[in-house]
C-alpha cells in the first residue's frame, strides 16, 4: 500500500506501532531526533516487576525495523496543512506528504535541579533515577562509585504531584521504580541501609505489591512515610536528609552516602512546539489532549492525528506497547474507511 | 464698596450653614475620638509634638505641600498633580481671599460664617470706586484655576488612561453624590457671581460673563435661585462628605501630625489605623501598583478597597482582603497619603481568634547554642576568644531550601578569610517573621526571644543573614545591642570594597531584582547593585528599586494558590527581562525559588554569581 504514515518519535511506542503497521502491509516513516532508537527505555537497565533487561525489549523492536524508513537525527522543521493531508518538512531536507501522523513523542524526565531543596546539581551525592539506571548500565559514575558506603536514600515524587514544581500529575511509575532500584542497590551492596521517603505508595500494577513486600521482607528496605523537607551536606561529605515520619509523628534526620531523586514524567517540551504546528490541543497537564480520555485516548480531535504512549500522559512500558498496537490498528481502520 | 442689605442675611445661606455646622462638629468629634483611641504613650507623644517647634514647622510644611500643593503627586504624574492642586489650593485661596475681603471691606460682618462665601451677593460696588478690583481679580483667577481642575476631573472620570492610570476605583453611590456636588459647586459659583457682577462688581471672568450673556445674566429674577443652588451644592457636599472618599480631606490634616510623631498601628481599627483608613482618597494608584492586579479578579483586594471595607465594617471581606495580600508593600510606596496597606493588613490578621495556638516556649535554646558556640571558651560563659570580627551566619529556613546560596556564601566567607560560625548548620529556629506576617505576634515573640538568647550568648558581634525575610524581623523586632545585623548583599559589598575578595569582571549582563523585604522592607538598594556592577554589565528592570514587582512567591499571602501566583511571577519576570539580560540576580531565596520555576534564563542569588567570579586571595 502506498499510504504514507509518519511516526514522530523512535521510542518503544513509535517502534512498536511501526512494527505493527509493517505487518499490516504499510511502510511507515519513523522520525527520531536523536542518533539512536529506543528512547528512554534504551537508557534503562532493568524493568519492573520481573527485572527484565530493557535491552531485550529495545533490541527486539529495533531488529524489526528493517522495512521501516527510519530517519535518525531528524526533527520536524514545519508542518503545513493541505486539504485533507499534511506536508511535513524535515530538518534533513526531505518533505513528506501524508494523511496520517502518529505522535509517539513521549515524555521528558523532570529537571530535578528545579527542586533546589533536594540539592541536585549542588551536592555531589545527589543523583536522579535516570543517573542511577545509567550507572547500572555502564557502572561508571563517580557520584555512586566513590560515595556508597553505608546508606542510600530514595526520594519519591520529585516533580510529581507537586504544584510548586508545576506538575500536579502523578508520574505513575516512580513508586515501583524506586522499589526496583532499592532492591537492585541492595543486591549490589547487601550491607548498606536503604531508605525510601514517600507520600503514599501507588502499587497498582500486576505483581507490584508483591515486589514492594519483597523489598521490605527479603531486602530490608526501610520505607518512611513523609516528604523530605531539606537536604544538607556535612563536613564528612555526606548528605543529611531531614523529613517527617508522618506515621510516627516525629521528625527524622538520616545521614546518607547517596540520595536518589525519583524524578517524574513531565510533558516533552517538543509537544507544545509540534502541537502548535498542527494546531492540536494540549491538555491542562501539558501533554497532548486525546479526543476522549476514556474511550479514545489514541485519537486527537484533528483528523489524521494519532497518539501512542507517554505523549498523552505518564505510562508504563506494557501500557505504552499496548497503546502503540491499538494505534496501529486504529490507523489501519482509518485508512480503510477513507 | 457698600453693603446691599442691612440685615446681612438671606435664607439661601441656610443649606450651606447646616452643612458647615454638621461637618465641623463631625470632624471635631471624630478627631477627639481618634486621639482618645491612641494608646496612652502614643497620645502623650502626640501632645508633646504639638508644642515642639520643629515638629510644628514640619506639620505645617507637610500639610501645605501634601494637602494643598500635592507635591508627591506632581512628582509622579504632572497632570494628576495639577488637577488635585488646582482644586485644593484654588479652593483654599478662594476661602482665604474671601476672608480678607470681609475683613477689609465689611469688618462688622467678620463674625458671620457665611459672609466670605457669599460675599458678592451682599455687597455692591460702582464702576468708579474700583476698591475691590485687586481682590476681585484674584478671586476670579483662583475660581478659574479651580474650574480648570474640575474640567480635568471630568475628563479623568471618562478617560482615566488619559492620565496614565490603567485602572481606577469604582465610586460608591454616595461617592458619586459627593463627586457631582463637588463638581457643581464651582460652576454654580461662577454663574451666581456672574448674575451679581453688575451689582457687586467682578473681574475678568464674572464681569465678562455678565456682559456677554447680558440678556440672561442681567435678569435679576434668576439671581436668587442660582445663589440658592450654589449654597445647596455646598450643603449637600458637606453633609455627604463623612460618608464618601472626600473624608480624606479633613482626615489627612490629622494624619500628618500623627505620622510626624512616628506612630505605628497598634490597634487594627482604632486610633492611627482609623486615621489612615479615613485618609484614603480612593485615588486608585495602589490598583496599578498591586502585583495581584494581573488577575482582574484581584483588583477588589487592593488597599483602597480594604480601606473602603473597613469603613463599612464588612468583616468577611476585610478578612479575605487581608489574608490574600502578598505584603509586598508596593501600595505603601506609591500611596500619596502615606497609608501602609501592609501594616493595616497585618493588624487585621492579628485580631483573629485561633482555636489552637502553638507554644514554642519549651524549645531548649541551650541545645541549639551548643551547636554554634565556637566563639566562647565554654558554653554560656560569655568569655570571648578574641575581640575581632566574629560573624554568626543564620541561613534560615528558606536558605536551607536553596542549598546553592548557603554553599556559595560559605565559600565566599572562606575565600575572604572571615571568622564565622553557622547558627543553624544542623537546624535552627524560625526567625519569627512568617508568624509576624500572619498577625500571630505572641508566637513570633517567642521565637524572637529564643533566637536573641542564642545570638547574645554565642559571643558573635556580627549577625549575617542571607534571607531578607529574616533580615527584616531581625532589624525591626530583635534587640541585639552591640551586634551588627547585616544582610549578605551589604556584607558582600563590604568584603569587595575592602578588597578581601578578588573579583573578575565578565561580559555577562545581569538584572537585579529587588526583593520586597530587602528593598521596600529595609531600604537596601545600592549595595547589591554595586556588587553586580563589578561582575558584569548591570541592566535595570522596567520598574525597579522601590517600585520593583513582587515575585509572587511571598509568604505574606495566606490564601493565594499557585495557579494564581503563576501569572504574577510571569508578569514580574517580563518586567525584569525588559532589557534582555543574560542572568537574573536576586538576593532572596524565596524570590530565587519562585522565579526559577518559570524563568527562561538562569536565576541566581548574588552570592552564587559573586562566588563564580571570585578567586581565593
Amino acid at each position: 500500500m502506498v499510504e504514507n504514515i509518519v511516526i514522530v518519535g523512535g521510542g518503544i511506542a513509535g517502534m512498536e506501532a511501526a512494527r505493527q503497521l509493517l505487518k499490516l502491509g504499510y511502510s511507515p516513516i519513523l522520525i527520531e531526533k536523536s542518533g539512536t532508537l529506543g528512547g528512554h527505555v534504551a537508557k534503562w537497565n532493568c524493568l519492573f516487576p520481573d527485572l527484565t533487561p530493557a535491552r531485550d525489549i529495545v533490541d527486539s523492536l529495533v531488529s524489526d525495523m528493517s522495512g521501516v524508513n527510519v530517519f535518525l537525527n531528524t526533527e520536524i522543521a514545519s508542518i503545513n496543512r493541505l486539504r485533507g493531508s499534511y506536508n511535513i518538512m524535515l530538518t534533513n531536507g526531505i518533505s513528506v506528504i501524508t494523511r496520517i501522523i502518529l505522535f509517539t513523542t513521549g515524555f521528558s524526565l523532570f529537571d530535578a535541579s528545579k527542586k533546589e531543596e533536594y540539592g541536585y546539581g549542588v551536592y555531589n551525592q545527589v543523583i536522579t533515577n535516570g543517573d542511577l539506571e545509567q550507572w547500572f548500565n555502564n557502572g561508571n559514575d563517580p557520584r555512586v562509585d566513590d560515595n556508597v558506603r553505608s546508606a542510600v536514600g530514595f526520594v519519591h515524587c520529585v516533580g510529581s504531584r507537586d504544584e510548586k514544581a508545576r506538575n500536579p500529575q502523578c508520574s505513575k511509575v516512580c513508586c515501583i521504580t524506586a522499589v526496583k532500584q532499592a532492591i537492585e542497590m541492595k543486591q549490589k551492596f547487601p550491607d548498606i541501609a536503604v531508605y525510601c521517603f514517600y507520600m503514599d505508595l501507588r502499587m497498582f500494577g500486576k505483581k507490584y505489591e508483591d515486589f514492594y513486600i519483597s523489598a521490605q521482607k527479603d531486602y530490608g528496605v526501610r520505607f518512611i512515610r513523609g516528604r523530605v523537607s531539606e537536604v544538607a551536606e556535612n563536613i564528612e561529605g555526606k548528605v543529611i536528609v531531614k523529613a517527617e515520619d508522618t506515621l510516627a509523628g516525629k521528625p527524622v534526620k538520616v545521614t546518607l552516602d547517596l540520595l536518589v531523586l525519583m524524578a517524574g514524567m513531565v510533558c516533552n517540551p517538543d509537544c507544545s512546539k509540534i502541537a502548535n504546528m498542527v494546531s492540536a490541543p494540549l491538555d491542562s497537564d501539558g501533554f497532548f489532549k486525546s479526543r476522549d480520555n476514556v474511550a479514545n485516548v489514541i485519537s486527537s480531535s484533528k483528523d489524521g492525528i494519532f497518539y501512542a504512549g507517554a505523549c498523552t500522559g505518564p505510562k508504563t512500558v506494557p501500557e505504552t506497547l499496548a497503546e502503540a498496537r491499538s494505534a496501529a490498528l486504529e490507523i489501519h481502520n482509518y485508512i480503510s474507511a477513507i | 464698596m457698600r453693603e446691599r442689605f442691612l440685615s446681612g442675611y438671606n435664607d439661601f445661606v441656610l443649606p450651606f450653614m447646616i452643612g458647615m455646622v454638621f461637618i465641623l462638629s463631625y470632624c471635631l468629634v471624630g478627631m477627639i475620638r481618634i486621639i482618645l483611641q491612641l494608646p496612652k504613650d502614643d497620645r502623650k507623644k502626640f501632645f508633646l509634638s504639638l508644642v515642639t517647634p520643629s515638629i510644628i514647622l514640619k506639620n505645617i510644611k507637610d500639610i501645605f505641600l501634601d494637602c494643598l500643593i500635592h507635591v508627591k503627586l506632581w512628582k509622579r504624574n504632572k497632570l494628576l498633580g495639577y488637577m488635585h492642586s488646582s482644586i485644593a489650593f484654588g479652593w483654599f485661596m478662594l476661602i482665604v481671599i474671601g476672608h480678607i475681603e470681609v475683613f477689609l471691606y465689611t469688618p462688622n460682618r467678620a463674625k458671620l460664617f457665611y459672609y466670605p462665601i457669599f460675599f458678592r451677593y451682599f455687597v455692591a460696588e460702582t464702576e468708579h470706586t474700583m476698591k475691590g478690583a485687586f481682590f476681585f481679580f484674584l478671586m476670579d483667577f483662583f475660581l478659574l484655576v479651580v474650574l480648570s481642575g474640575i474640567v480635568l476631573a471630568m475628563i479623568k472620570r471618562l478617560r482615566s488612561r488619559f492620565f496614565g492610570m490603567r485602572r481606577t476605583t469604582n465610586p460608591s453611590f454616595l461617592d458619586l453624590v459627593g463627586l457631582y456636588s463637588l463638581w457643581a459647586i464651582f460652576p454654580l459659583r461662577l454663574l451666581a457671581e456672574g448674575f451679581t457682577a453688575d451689582i457687586s462688581g467682578g473681574s475678568f471672568l464674572t464681569k465678562s460673563l455678565n456682559w456677554v450673556f447680558h440678556s440672561f445674566l442681567g435678569d435679576h429674577v434668576n439671581m436668587l435661585p442660582t445663589w440658592w443652588a450654589y449654597s445647596c451644592a455646598l450643603g449637600v457636599f458637606f453633609i455627604v462628605l463623612p460618608f464618601t472618599r472626600y473624608m480624606h480631606i479633613p482626615t489627612e490634616i490629622l494624619l500628618i501630625p500623627l505620622r510626624n510623631v512616628g506612630l505605628t498601628i497598634r490597634n487594627a481599627r482604632k486610633g492611627f489605623a482609623k486615621a489612615q483608613v479615613y485618609s484614603c482618597p480612593n485615588c486608585g494608584l495602589c490598583i496599578d501598583a498591586c502585583p495581584m492586579g494581573v488577575l482582574k479578579a484581584n483588583i477588589r483586594d487592593t488597599t483602597v478597597y480594604l480601606n473602603r471595607q473597613i469603613r463599612r465594617n464588612n468583616e468577611a471581606r476585610i478578612e479575605e482582603i487581608s489574608d490574600k495580600c502578598l505584603l509586598c508593600g508596593k501600595c505603601s510606596v506609591v500611596c500619596q497619603v502615606g497609608i501602609h496597606g501592609d501594616q493595616l493588613r497585618i493588624a487585621q490578621r492579628s485580631i483573629r481568634k485561633y482555636n489552637i495556638s502553638p507554644d514554642y516556649s519549651n524549645i531548649d535554646e541551650k541545645v541549639l547554642l551548643n551547636g554554634c558556640n565556637k566563639f566562647v571558651k565554654q558554653p554560656n560563659s560569655n568569655v570571648l576568644l578574641s575581640d575581632s570580627e566574629k560573624v554568626m551566619y543564620f541561613a534560615g529556613c528558606m536558605t536551607a531550601l536553596t542549598p546553592s546560596i548557603r554553599k556559595s556564601l560559605l565559600s565566599l566567607l572562606d575565600k575572604a578569610g572571615v571568622d564565622y560560625e553557622m547558627m543553624d548548620r544542623d537546624g535552627g529556629l524560625c526567625c519569627g517573621r512568617p508568624m509576624w506576617m500572619a498577625g500571630r505576634f505572641d508566637q513570633a515573640r517567642q521565637m524572637v526571644e529564643k533566637n536573641s538568647a542564642i545570638i547574645r550568648d554565642s559571643g558573635a558581634n556580627v549577625l549575617l543573614l542571607s534571607c531578607p525575610i529574616c533580615y527584616k524581623i531581625f532589624k525591626e523586632r530583635y534587640h541585639l545591642e552591640g551586634i551588627e545585623v547585616i544582610h549578605h548583599t551589604e556584607y558582600l559589598e563590604r568584603l569587595v570594597r575592602q578588597g578581601r575578595l578578588d573579583v573578575m569582571k565578565s561580559g555577562t549582563s545581569f538584572v537585579y531584582h529587588d526583593p520586597c523585604e530587602l528593598g521596600r522592607g529595609c531600604g537596601v538598594y545600592e549595595q547589591p547593585r554595586s556588587v553586580i556592577s563589578g561582575l558584569g554589565k548591570l541592566v535595570e528592570a522596567r520598574s525597579s528599586g522601590p517600585e520593583s514587582i513582587c515575585c509572587g512567591g511571598s509568604l505574606g499571602s495566606l490564601t493565594l494558590g499557585f495557579d494564581k501566583r503563576k501569572m504574577m511571577t510571569e508578569n514580574a519576570l517580563e518586567n525584569l527581562t525588559a532589557e534582555n539580560p543574560d542572568v537574573i540576580v536576586t538576593a532572596c531565596p524565596l524570590c530565587l525559588n519562585t522565579f526559577d520555576r518559570y524563568a527562561d534564563r538562569p536565576v541566581k542569588d548574588i552570592a552564587e554569581v559573586l562566588d563564580n567570579q571570585t578567586t581565593k586571595k
